[in-house]
């Protein structure tokens, strides 16, 4: 069984789709609106990904807690700016294991702590992100004003994956703004590609809205951030399962 | 308001659509298609991509005008919104 993280710590799980194979087994360790939302996709691509996504949660989380993946309920916290059933997706109340999952084109990461966490991917889309500048908070908008083309591209997915990885960990999400604070706070460069798994390592972050906020190492192609809830400069990360890409590998769908 | 117009929006949308998700698929997707989540998967950030693409090329802010996103339930809601709110798209007759 694997121990849950303690304070200040983070464990990270890195997924390629194409390397999941969802088959019968997996399937049906989906529930019922599980596989009822995944029906309800229009195209194929999108539903495997939903799918597999969804099963190595459940396997994840399985690990942490001695309960089988088929076994485990999740309920979704209220929003704490509104009070609807929007907020944080999570596990019955005294399990003690907080969780987040984000997924973009192939990948999927999965954070779990022992505390609130919020973690986001996006694979750098296509065409000019600029308009999304409008959105960003003046503080972090001026960063990109000086920058090319293809750094400022950089610069909205950077921000707007910071920026999503603190409202995921807040439960609050991106429907009440998602300018409302700066999440840059210096135009640093993203930290570099996906690390292999084994040693912990500490990562200086910025204590952003009640959180302390990290860019994560990323696949090539893709960037993420990760929050964890307190007012902490750092976050241990621990990279369960390190990035390796299946796309030469064929899927079983 | 009239057909013709809201089957531009449409059709302007749905190239929308297609260019911030990078999927060529979509431009060919039934009005009544369910624009969040399932079935087309919009994530939060190609459905802000939309909604700023939206108010820069038709001047309409679905996000401000609309307080419950009701715009946002389809693909034909959101042609439907847009077009009564707004001038043809540039650069059409």
């Amino acid at each position: 069984m694997l121990t849950v993280p303690p304070a200040g710590c983070v464990d990270v799980w890195w997924l390629d789709i194409c390397t999941v194979a969802v088959g019968r087994g997996e399937l049906a360790e989906l529930s019922l609106e599980e596989h009822k939302r995944a029906a309800s996709f229009a195209f194929r691509a999108d539903r495997r990904r939903y799918t597999a996504a969804h099963v190595m949660l459940r396997r994840v989380l399985s690990g942490y807690l001695d309960i089988p993946p088929s076994s485990l309920v999740f309920r979704r916290e209220p929003c704490p700016r509104c009070g609807k059933p929007t907020g944080r997706p999570a596990l019955p109340f005294g399990y003690g294991v907080h969780f987040s999952l984000a997924h973009s084109g192939d990948a999927v990461v999965i954070a779990v702590a022992s505390q609130s966490v919020g973690v986001d991917v996006e694979q750098q889309p296509s065409g000019c992100v600029c308009a999304l500048s409008g959105d960003m908070n003046e503080a972090d908008a001026e960063w990109g004003r000086a920058l090319g083309e293809a750094a400022r591209h950089d610069l909205v997915i950077r921000w707007w994956v910071r920026a999503e990885a603190v409202l995921k960990c807040t439960g609050e999400g991106i429907g009440h703004g998602i300018g409302s604070f700066p999440v840059l706070g210096s135009p640093d460069g993203p930290p570099g590609p996906a690390v292999p798994g084994g040693p912990e390592q500490l990562m200086a972050a910025t204590v952003v809205h009640g959180c302390s906020l990290i860019s994560l190492p990323a696949p090539g192609g893709y960037q993420a951030a990760l929050a964890l809830a307190g007012q902490a400069s750092s976050v241990r990360l621990a990279v369960r399962a390190p990035w390796s890409s299946g796309r030469r590998r064929t899927a079983r769908a | 308001m009239t057909g013709a117009r809201q089957a531009l929006v449409l059709d302007e949308l749905r190239g929308v659509l297609a260019e911030v998700t990078g999927r060529d698929e979509l431009r060919a997707i039934p009005a009544g298609t369910a624009l969040f989540g399932p079935p087309v998967a919009l994530d939060s950030l190609t459905g802000t991509r939309l909604l700023r693409e939206v108010r820069q090329r038709f001047g309409v802010d679905v996000a401000a005008e609309d307080l419950n996103l009701d715009a946002l339930a389809t693909l034909g809601t959101l042609a439907s919104f847009v077009a009564s709110r707004s001038e043809l798209p540039s650069g059409r007759p």
